[in-house]
């Protein structure tokens, strides 16, 4: 048994040191001596739910990162595999009664993983492609954008589809291509000579917000929405020149350093905003976690923790601040998916739903297990395609049949969830929260109604 | 996710996998067998030498078959949320996991009966029928997780089982795989009791010793018509513990009677699901009634007036069902929320006369006091069923040993007083030696005679149970000698 952990190679330098995890910025003590393993966790778990065993759950998973640091395993495939195919949902830490920051383990575990050995294959190339080579930057992004945008438009997509070129690409591009939102012009590009987004009428507040590397640029329309959403209720905003990708993806990968490059870049680039509006969850989760990035650097760790305070939801911050509800009518059956990285990352599950209840005419039902993990879970649809899918098929099974849309929080989900709709053949329209109430706003104006009035 | 591809030199292993269908199906590297080195109780550790997951009653048949025919010790696992130990692999078996058995088959609302398999979660029978409403009685606090062949295994309680009883009375019938691989059905169509032993109650509770449940018909109840759920709030655990005597005098059957003290207290509020129980209260009680609607408040007013009679600081009654509910996860995760105040924790499960629960508490106290752990007491207080949890740190030498100590003494406190070492958690390897502090050797000689007839050759979940030595205790040997 023992010949498979003997066979490692050891790192060339070895800087932190936990039992058999070799590299600096090893998963944390503190955070497995919480877990009593009472199990109570298991049930919350997608991953288990789809295999049923327990190195696929939390419990498991803690476990075995535990094992790894009291010397009775090795940071090798066998431990990457269970570690890696954890979807970073947090519906785990929802779930626990001793509150374990599981989530927070993984993420570190896979730091560990990706330092002792290299990805191969088919992940390695997507991974390396959308995490190293495209989201950290806005410019190839944007150029990204306007070849996708050029291929919708052209015609290309239409020649591809129709010439069966589509037939030779891997499934889950597939079905990602086909359902590919339409490109519009990013808003960093838009609002590019404008210093300041004035609010409509009087000034209450001054916010920044994160426009997003993909977001920008697949989703430039909810970012639109969002702007118009603040400045609808009283708030300037800035959109930071020197902001960057949030790197959520990258920590979920087990890439830190890089993590840490792109949130010192962050704090930088919000230095003098009072308030981060974040409009994905994904993302807003890891700006409120940048201080866990930092153990090992006190004095970025206290500014990473002055930054994490500013950061909000955007359904939270309207919630909180006081937003006007659109008097217009939008009349409409919806349901609500809670983004995982919203519910169980930020406990936000009210607020979003509440701002669509506030919507005239919008009628909310309830969708069963609504925060379920869609199989989204950064790029995990395109790394681990077979688990995301049979995820996402219970997910669907979810959705009521006779709603017209689909609200969440999210853009991962919004692809994955739009993939789904047309993999089972449903109707169903994806939308953002704020996209609802910007749309209920535009109407009330185009009724010429538009007046302010606080909630 | 990938199917079965089994690289090994291990022959059984290899026939094993033959017998079994479906994705990763086998279980057999030491990484993948490490996270089924234990369950809910983490003291003892050993790995398997493989799991299996069938997924049907002709599959677990085939695997026993083969492991009675190749003399390999095997034992069942549901979610491994037992305390006992009962699922933890001593002899290095082949774990038959049931979890991929999870289907709810039949529900039957004019007879009032559901047939699930064995990995089906306790709490996802209640979620399916309660729209039709109707639930499943037996709610253990681990409902959320554990398998329903699980609770048969361990005869589970719960908190609403001081008026609807524990599993034991909610099991119509039950199909089972012997220890030699033949299948049998006991009870049939909701019918529970048929001519002759009975065979139910036997094998319900009995640890996974004598046979693998592949199949389980429960009895469902309907919704009671009304519920309301009051806590109250004692400065004196001794007045605290005599309310609930009182209660029960008074002729009330609260549908649950739950109490913890202050340590646990500061351990739900620590965790994920406080309520805000003032910190400096001695013993909170959490009470429920139910039934139709019209008697209830009448015996909500009792309940208050005996509570005020034994200086009650504050009780209230649950305004809504959200705060019912808020009040119930507080309670119902509180072993798990040990985590947020103790590394480790040892949880013990006597049970006791309602009368002797101060004297049991002040005992508990010394104990505590003596080995310098401490401990914390959350129980259903009604049934005099006590989980005294005692607090420890494994990382420091020579914690576990006295953990194990103190919870020891505890429970021949529980025997002590005419009481019980065991309440709903089994035996398992934990209390094994314990058995000694309510039977006699005859006794438990009786019993593994019993066992014997099921389970001759020791091979299913052996070592569990009874105290060695016995004749599960020379099979260990033997297979020691052998590998
Ligand atoms: C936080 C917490 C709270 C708890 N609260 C309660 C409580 O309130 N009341 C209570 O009674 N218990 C409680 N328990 C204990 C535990 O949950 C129960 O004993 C439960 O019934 C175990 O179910 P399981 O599916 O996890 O079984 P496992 O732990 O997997 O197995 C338990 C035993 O049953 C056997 N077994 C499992 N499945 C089968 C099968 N199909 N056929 C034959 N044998 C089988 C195993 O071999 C083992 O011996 C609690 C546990 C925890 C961690
Ligand atoms: S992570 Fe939490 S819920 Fe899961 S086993 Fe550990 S303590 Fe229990
Ligand atoms: S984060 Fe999600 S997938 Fe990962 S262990 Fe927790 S519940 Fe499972």
């Amino acid at each position: 048994m023992m010949s498979i952990a003997n066979t490692e190679q050891k790192p060339a330098c070895t800087t932190g040191g936990l039992g058999n995890y070799l590299w600096s910025d090893p998963p944390k003590e503190n955070k497995w001596a919480d877990c009593v393993h009472c199990g109570l966790c298991l049930e919350a778990c997608p991953t288990y739910e789809q295999l049923g065993q327990e190195q696929h759950s939390p419990r498991g998973r803690v476990h075995l990162i535990k094992s790894v640091a009291e010397g009775n395993l090795f940071v090798n495939e066998a431990f990457a595999d269970p570690v890696f195919q954890c979807l970073d949902c947090r519906a785990c830490t929802t779930a626990c009664p001793a509150s374990v920051d599981v989530g927070g383990l993984i993420e570190e575990a896979r730091g560990q993983v990706r330092q002792a050995m290299a990805l191969k294959g088919w992940k390695a190339m997507t991974s390396k492609f959308f995490l190293e080579t495209l989201f950290p930057h806005h410019d190839r992004l944007h150029a990204a954008g306007s070849l996708l945008k050029f291929y919708q438009k052209s015609g290309m997509q239409k020649l591809v589809r129709k010439t069966g070129l589509i037939n030779i690409m891997p499934e889950h591009l597939v079905e990602m291509e086909s359902i590919m939102p339409e490109i519009k012009t990013p808003v960093r590009k838009k609002y590019k000579q404008e210093q300041v987004i004035k609010a409509k009428g009087v000034t209450k507040r001054q916010v920044s917000i994160l426009s997003g590397c993909i977001m920008d640029v697949m989703f430039s329309d909810i970012n639109e929405a969002t702007i118009n959403v603040l400045t609808r209720n009283g708030n300037d905003v800035t959109i930071p020149k020197n902001q960057t990708c949030c790197g959520a993806l990258h920590v979920h990968a087990g890439d830190r350093e890089m993590g840490r490059k792109l949130a010192k870049q962050n704090i930088e680039a919000f230095k003098d905003s009072e308030k981060v509006i974040v409009n994905a969850a994904g993302c807003g989760c890891m700006l409120k976690e940048y201080p866990e990035l930092f153990h090992d650097d006190p004095e970025w760790q206290e500014k990473a923790k002055e930054f994490s305070a500013k950061v909000e939801d955007i359904s939270k911050f309207l919630y909180d601040t006081g937003y006007a509800p659109p008097k217009a009518e939008l009349n409409t059956r919806i349901t609500y998916h809670d983004a995982c990285h919203l519910a169980h990352g930020q406990g936000i599950r009210e607020e979003p739903r509440d701002l669509l209840l506030h919507i005239p005419g919008v009628e909310m039902v309830h969708m069963p297990n609504a925060d379920r993990c869609c199989g989204s879970a950064g790029i995990y649809n395109l790394t681990n395609p077979e688990m995301a899918g049979a995820i996402l098929e219970s997910k669907m099974a979810n959705v009521p049949e006779d709603v017209e849309m689909i609200s969440m929080g999210n853009p991962g989900c919004m692809l994955q969830m739009a993939v789904g709709v047309q993999k089972y053949g449903r109707n169903q329209r994806i939308v953002h929260t704020v996209q609802l109430l910007d749309w209920a706003y535009q109407k009330e104006e185009e009724q010429g109604s538009g007046q302010d009035g606080e909630k | 996710m990938g199917k079965n591809k089994v690289k090994t030199s291990d022959i059984h292993i290899l026939n094993l996998a033959k017998l079994i269908f479906g994705p990763q199906a086998i279980l057999y590297k030491k990484e993948d067998l490490l996270a089924y080195d234990c369950d809910g109780f983490t003291i003892e550790r050993h790995l398997p030498r493989a799991v299996v997951f069938p997924t049907n009653t002709e599959e677990v048949s085939k695997i026993v078959k083969y492991c009675a025919e190749n003399h390999l010790p095997f034992l069942a696992r549901g979610a491994g949320t037992g305390l006992s130990g009962g699922a933890i692999p001593l002899n290095n078996e082949i774990i038959i996991s049931l979890v991929r058995m999870k289907r709810l088959l039949e529900v039957d609302l004019e007879n009032r009966f559901a047939v699930v398999e064995p990995g089906f979660v306790n709490l996802k029978l209640t979620n399916s029928i309660s729209d039709k409403g109707y639930y499943y009685a037996p709610d253990p606090s681990s409902q959320y997780a554990c398998t329903i062949g699980g609770n048969v295994a361990e005869n589970a309680g719960g908190a609403h089982c001081l008026k609807y009883g524990v599993t034991t009375n909610h099991i119509l019938g039950l199909e089972v795989v012997l220890p030699n691989g033949d299948i049998i059905e006991i009870g049939r169509n909701g019918i529970p009791d048929s001519p002759g032993y009975d065979l139910l109650g036997l094998l319900t509770g009995s640890e996974g010793t004598l046979g693998i449940v592949t199949k389980i018909t429960v009895r469902i109840l309907k919704n009671p018509e009304a519920k309301q759920t009051v806590l109250a709030y004692f400065d004196n655990i001794e007045d605290g513990s005599q309310a609930v005597s009182d209660i029960i005098s008074s002729g009330i059957v609260p549908a649950a009677l739950e109490m913890m003290d202050k340590t646990a207290i500061e351990g739900v509020e620590a965790a994920a699901f406080p309520v805000g129980h003032p910190k400096d209260i001695e013993a909170v009680l959490l009470i429920e009634v139910d039934g139709i609607a019209a008697g209830i408040d009448d015996q909500i007013e009792l309940i208050l007036a005996v509570c005020r009679r034994r200086n009650v600081r504050e009780v209230k009654v649950a305004r809504d069902e959200a705060e019912r509910g808020r009040w119930w996860a507080n309670r119902k995760t509180g072993f798990g929320a040990m985590g947020a105040i103790s590394p480790d924790y040892l949880v013990q499960d006597g049970v006791i006369p309602r009368s002797k629960l101060p004297e049991v508490l002040a005992r508990i106290h010394k104990i505590s006091e003596e080995s310098g752990l401490r401990i914390a007491n959350i129980f259903h207080a009604g049934d005099g069923n006590l989980h005294p949890l005692v607090l420890f740190d494994s990382r420091i030498p020579g914690e576990t040993e006295k953990a194990i100590q103190a919870g020891s003494a505890c429970l021949k406190v529980c025997a002590d007083v005419g009481g019980s070492i065991t309440g709903e958690h089994g035996v398992g390897i934990e209390k094994k030696e314990e058995m000694r502090f309510v039977f006699n050797e005859e006794e438990i000689k009786a019993q593994t005679d019993i066992r014997n007839v099921f389970n001759p050759d020791c091979l299913l979940n052996a070592g569990k149970l009874f105290p060695t030595p016995g004749r599960c205790a020379e099979v260990k040997r033997e297979l020691a000698s052998k590998s």
